[in-house]
């Protein structure tokens, strides 16, 4: 008898497979939660409208795709530029009225993006089976007895440049640095002769890109549903509270973790229902761990 | 800043205000609320416009001439909510019966259908119903589609002396003398995929549904059926809407085993999300895939791709949309002028089949069509034909109504459905299928 | 405590208003409306929760509407295995509700608010996830009490003196009258001055020797206790619970409204289920889309944020008497000239 056998588990040949699907499940939490710390740490705003803005990208082009004649590649790049349009609109309009106020209300604002969007595709794209395909969805390599198709592994590698790319942004550039500080402190930043919002405006327009080519990517990978990707957000959001929404590198790590754990749980089907709880689990095991510390995080405000 | 709302200077003003305010919307929706929705239920394009272009179909007395005077008041419940819209049924239910008010309406009389939206709330629901009996004085209740009225409402239908005629989801919609379904049903549909695969040879199901209310009622079907074959079983559940479908798949696939069958009991995007997830992993070929009819959409085939032909294996409870015979044709011309925004799908079909169901019943009264003689007529119905159902269509006095009850299989083929099997009996290992037979035979 | 002159007139208008709903108003409305302003009081009693939490404390639940299913759990459970009386039903419920939202904000408190509304969030699909699977107690057996059989499920029972729909209108009313009251006293108490202090500065509260922690996590608990009350008078009200009553979008939902009645005033949270249920019935009525209520409310919660963060409850009067003041004006002028011609 084996020791999974033994505990009423199934065999480890049973757990393989579910390694590399976690590891998937994990990138798609990792591309949302580093998308939402990136733009906290720019601008301060947790956009919790991130999944929203990328899905109605995503049935955007879904109707160019299957409803015009135009290539495909126009589709994918209306997705994008969409979100990018949709979010750095939103941050000029709704960022300097709430720019003094706090972090809360700040994300509180994003949730009315997010409802307005929502509403606005279930009323034109009613409750159908719709499909975004991808061409890199339809080849791939078998790893350990799965196949993984290489937008899995686009999904994968976007999250990984993106915090790269942040890291070494934020911290070696002029504008990333005049970005943090937006974030910090906006008025202080202002008088030292930044041009705060153009800096603001730039900060918006990438996230809003990234959401875009996010919701392209979560759109195949998850399915085109208009209610299933706006609260995506919820279950990436544990990953950027398990990395306090204070580093990106620790978002990204935690985003595959949670990933990880919720599909390892699948096989054990006495509690397989209950595994879209780990995200709220590993997220209060974090920050009661925060908390026994007695750290008072302020965050960036 | 005090928050003390005694104090504020303004705030006695605001609370004034606030309560007339309070009360005049009250009044107001009290009074303005029972002159009913014209328009129908939905801003959505389902709404019906007549054409003028093609020959008009004939429904009902087929007479050409225009229904007037004092309308049958008809209602439904349709469950209309952001992610859930069933409207497709009711907008065709009211599209057949427009083609009846322009074809001499029930024996001169136009019908005023009032489908009602509900959000799955079940105080919403229940005070529907008694907004469509008390209020609106309906003689009939036609066309009710919902995840739970069913549930909720059916002591109040049989307490009001209602024969619904309905496509049902609820468990309620198959085991109460009141209600009576033009579908199977999730369980006994679910129970159709499970003998296809069956017949196909398989060694083991895995009946994986989402976990919705129902689903102890739902999943006792293909156990029971199973069994009856001596086909070892697991029954899973996934939560929705998925969104981990590619652990779902491997979950149900290894569930099955080797040489055995995955049956899917899903709405057709979450249906989508597994059979893709499935796909990508190259599971499909490793397993048999059977399907409940909500998977019977030429939407769905065209988003599975010729990847899936013959290999899915769809319970239908209706025939094929493009279908020959004079029921589908009436069908599509009905659409086609009564409904030309209505996708053509089983949703639409059940419409129809209701609508005209209905519409030959109330024919048949004589006198005035009240409560009492609506629905007497409706219960007396019997012996049904139509080509878009595999087995005439009975409602009757019973403890309960399966009257669909022998299901086709379908199969998509680059891009539609097709016919795989043609018409099978469900199982009767099914103690209330049993139950139905015999009253079929008695009555 | 005697009132002022002002104050006299609010109490009296509010005294006068609820004999009119709980004597008139069922018999002037049909059954189906009696029903929409039943939910519509159960959901001003949830409102009441999440507004003391926003306007009060400063402190932003994204779970109410989980704590408010779970609230319902315990009171269907509770009326089927006991035959206590309906208000220790009521009182229990929203004991367990209190506990659960005090445990959960416990983690979170020495934190931003942005991370507790995150896990409250969190909370609530959690919440959601247990409840799809459990599902609602309907007369079955075991700790669960459910049953798929359709025919072993019975109705949830209705308080012995409130059984008809509009004598259950009446009793949930007065519920929430009590309900409301508890929340007043609690404002004129020495919590309501901490609640104050903590929402105008945390740091000079602080200073002043308030137990921060203490006063959030009573203000948490209060909120959740008043939720689970509001989930005991659903479970009653049709008998029947099902989890799609409470979906994760409900919580934003509610937040939306909860902002757009007013977080500042009382009166904001019947404002508020108003926006909930009554808008709803009204739009079904009109023929409109829900999804335009969804779009609503988004537009909504941002317009509140930004221009008008007192909400409908005090705006629109504001509004309403500028537009009086306006209207008026000329009617001033023709008098003052009247009285300065000779």
């Amino acid at each position: 008898m084996t020791v999974p056998a033994l505990l009423g588990l199934p065999s480890w040949e049973f757990f393989k497979p579910f390694i590399v699907t976690g590891l998937a499940l994990g990138g798609v939490y990792a591309v949302s939660g580093v998308g939402m710390v990136v733009l906290y740490q720019t601008t301060g705003v947790l956009n919790l409208a991130f999944g929203a803005v990328g899905a109605m990208g995503a049935f955007i082009a879904w109707e160019l795709n299957n409803n015009t004649s135009l290539p495909d590649w126009i589709g994918y790049l209306a997705c994008i530029g969409f979100g990018g349009v949709v979010t750095l609109l939103y941050g000029v309009a709704f960022g300097p009225p709430l720019a003094g106020r706090d972090a809360l209300t700040k994300a509180v604002a994003t949730l009315g993006l997010a409802l307005i969007l929502l509403g606005a595709m279930s009323w034109i794209w009613t409750d159908k089976a719709r499909s975004l395909d991808l061409p890199t969805t339809n080849s791939g390599f078998e790893v350990g007895g799965v196949m993984v198709n290489w937008t899995q592994v686009i999904a994968v590698g976007f999250g990984v440049v993106m915090t790269v790319v942040t890291i070494v942004f934020l911290r070696h550039t002029r504008t990333g640095t005049a970005m943090r500080a937006l974030a910090d402190d906006r008025e202080i930043t202002a008088t030292l002769g930044v041009p705060v919002r153009r800096v603001e405006a730039s900060a918006w327009l990438v996230s809003g890109l990234v959401s875009g080519a996010a919701g392209l990517l979560l759109a195949n990978l998850v399915g085109l549903d208009a209610a299933t990707l706006t609260f995506l957000v919820i279950s990436a959001l544990a990953a950027t509270l398990i990395a306090r929404l204070s580093s990106v590198a620790l978002t990204l790590a935690a985003g595959f973790i949670v990933g990880l754990v919720n599909a390892m749980v699948t096989p054990i089907l006495s509690i397989s229902q209950y595994r879209d709880m780990t995200p709220f689990v590993l997220a209060t095991i974090a920050l009661l761990w925060v908390s026994r510390k007695d750290i008072r995080v302020t965050g960036l405000r | 800043m005090h928050f003390n709302p005694f104090t504020a200077r303004e705030r006695p003003a605001t609370a004034a205000l606030c309560a007339i305010a309070v009360a005049l919307l009250l009044s107001v929706s009290a009074c303005g609320g029972s002159s009913g929705d014209k328009a129908g239920a939905t801003a959505t394009p389902g709404d019906t416009k007549a054409s003028t272009t093609g020959s008009a179909p004939k429904c009902g007395l087929g007479n050409g001439k225009k229904a007037s005077g004092t309308p049958i008041k008809i209602g439904a419940i349709v469950t209309k909510q952001p992610g859930t819209d069933f409207t497709d049924i009711t907008n065709t239910v009211k599209a057949y019966y427009d083609c009846v008010n322009a074809n001499g309406g029930i024996n001169g009389k136009p019908i005023e259908y009032l489908p009602q939206p509900e959000q799955t709330d079940p105080a919403q629901i229940a005070s529907l119903a008694k907004k469509l009996a008390e209020s609106e004085q309906v003689v009939a209740i036609v066309g009710n589609i919902s995840l739970i009225e069913c549930a909720v409402n059916h002591k109040y239908w049989e307490s009001k002396g209602y024969s619904v005629v309905s496509a049902g989801i609820a468990p309620e919609c198959y085991s109460t003398p009141n209600v009576a379904a033009v579908n199977m049903g999730p369980r006994y549909s679910s129970d159709g995929a499970v003998q296809t695969l069956i017949r196909k040879g398989v060694k083991k199901i895995a009946f994986v549904q989402s976990n919705v209310p129902g689903t102890g009622y739902i999943e006792a079907g293909p156990k029971l059926v199973a069994a009856a074959a001596k086909i070892p079983i697991a029954s899973l559940k996934e939560n929705v809407p998925i969104q981990d479908a590619n652990s779902a798949a491997l979950k149900a696939v290894q569930a099955a085993g080797e040489g055995g069958g995955v049956v899917l009991n899903f709405t057709p995007p979450e249906a989508l999300k597994i059979l893709q997830a499935a796909q990508r992993q190259g599971l499909q070929d490793r397993v048999k895939w059977g399907c409940s009819t909500p998977c019977n959409t030429d939407f769905l085939a065209d988003a599975l791709g010729s990847a899936w032909n013959d290999k899915l294996f769809v319970n239908a409870e209706l025939n094929l949309t493009n279908a020959d015979g004079p029921d589908s044709q009436l069908y599509r011309d009905v659409l086609k002028q009564y409904g030309p925004k209505i996708p053509l799908g089983s949703f639409s079909q059940m419409g129809f089949v209701m609508g005209a169901i209905t519409t030959k019943a109330l024919l048949t009264v004589k006198g005035d069509v009240t409560v009492e003689s609506a629905n007497a007529a409706i219960r007396a119905v019997k012996d049904f034909k139509t080509d878009i159902l595999c087995s005439p269509w009975y409602y009757g006095d019973a403890p309960l109504h399966i009257p669909n009850n022998v299901d086709r299989t379908t199969t998509p083929k680059d891009g539609v459905m097709v016919q795989d099997e043609d018409c099978f009996q469900i199982s009767d290992a099914e103690p209330d299928i049993a139950k139905v037979r015999q009253i079929e035979q008695q009555g | 405590m005697s009132l002022d002159r002002p104050a006299r007139i609010h109490a009296g208008v509010i005294v006068a208003l609820l004999a009119f709903l709980v004597l008139a108003l069922p018999s002037m409305l049909s059954a189906y409306w009696v029903d929409v302003t039943t939910s519509v009081v159960i959901y001003a009693v949830v409102a009441l929760g999440l507004g003391l939490l926003m306007g009060r404390v400063g402190l932003v639940s994204l779970g109410q509407i989980a704590i408010l299913g779970l609230g319902a759990w315990v009171a269907a459970r509770l009326t089927y295995a006991t035959s206590l009386p309906y208000p220790i039903v009521l009182l229990l419920a929203g004991a367990m509700s209190a506990v659960l939202g005090t445990l959960v904000g416990l983690p979170a408190l020495r934190l931003s608010g942005l991370f507790l509304a995150l896990i409250t969030l969190m909370l609530a699909g959690a919440i959601t996830v247990v409840l799809t699977t459990t599902q609602f107690p309907n007369g079955g057996p075991g700790f669960l009490g459910h049953t798929d059989s359709s025919l072993g499920s019975n109705a949830i029972r209705r308080p012995a003196v409130a059984s008809s729909d509009t004598g259950y209108f009446r009793y949930t009313t007065l519920v929430a009258v009590l309900m409301f009251g508890v929340v007043v006293l609690h404002l004129r108490s020495k919590a309501g001055r901490a609640w104050a202090a903590i929402r105008q500065s945390e740091a000079s509260a602080l200073a002043a020797g308030v137990n921060i922690t203490r006063y959030k996590l009573w203000a948490l608990a209060l909120a959740s206790f008043i939720t689970g009350i509001a989930g005991g008078l659903l479970a009653g009200s049709v008998g029947k619970l099902y989890i799609v009553q409470f979906p994760i979008s409900g919580n934003i939902l509610l937040l939306a409204a909860v902002l757009m009645g007013g977080i500042y005033t009382l009166w904001g949270a019947v404002a508020a289920g108003l926006l909930i249920k009554l808008l709803p019935a009204l739009l079904d009525n009109w023929g409109l889309p829900p999804d335009l209520l969804t779009i609503l409310f988004g537009v909504g919660i941002l317009q509140v944020l930004i221009t008008a963060p007192e909400g409908i409850a005090v705006q629109l009067p504001r509004d309403l008497g500028r537009l009086a003041g306006l209207l008026s004006r000329p009617f001033q002028r023709n008098q003052a000239a009247r009285e300065e011609a000779p």
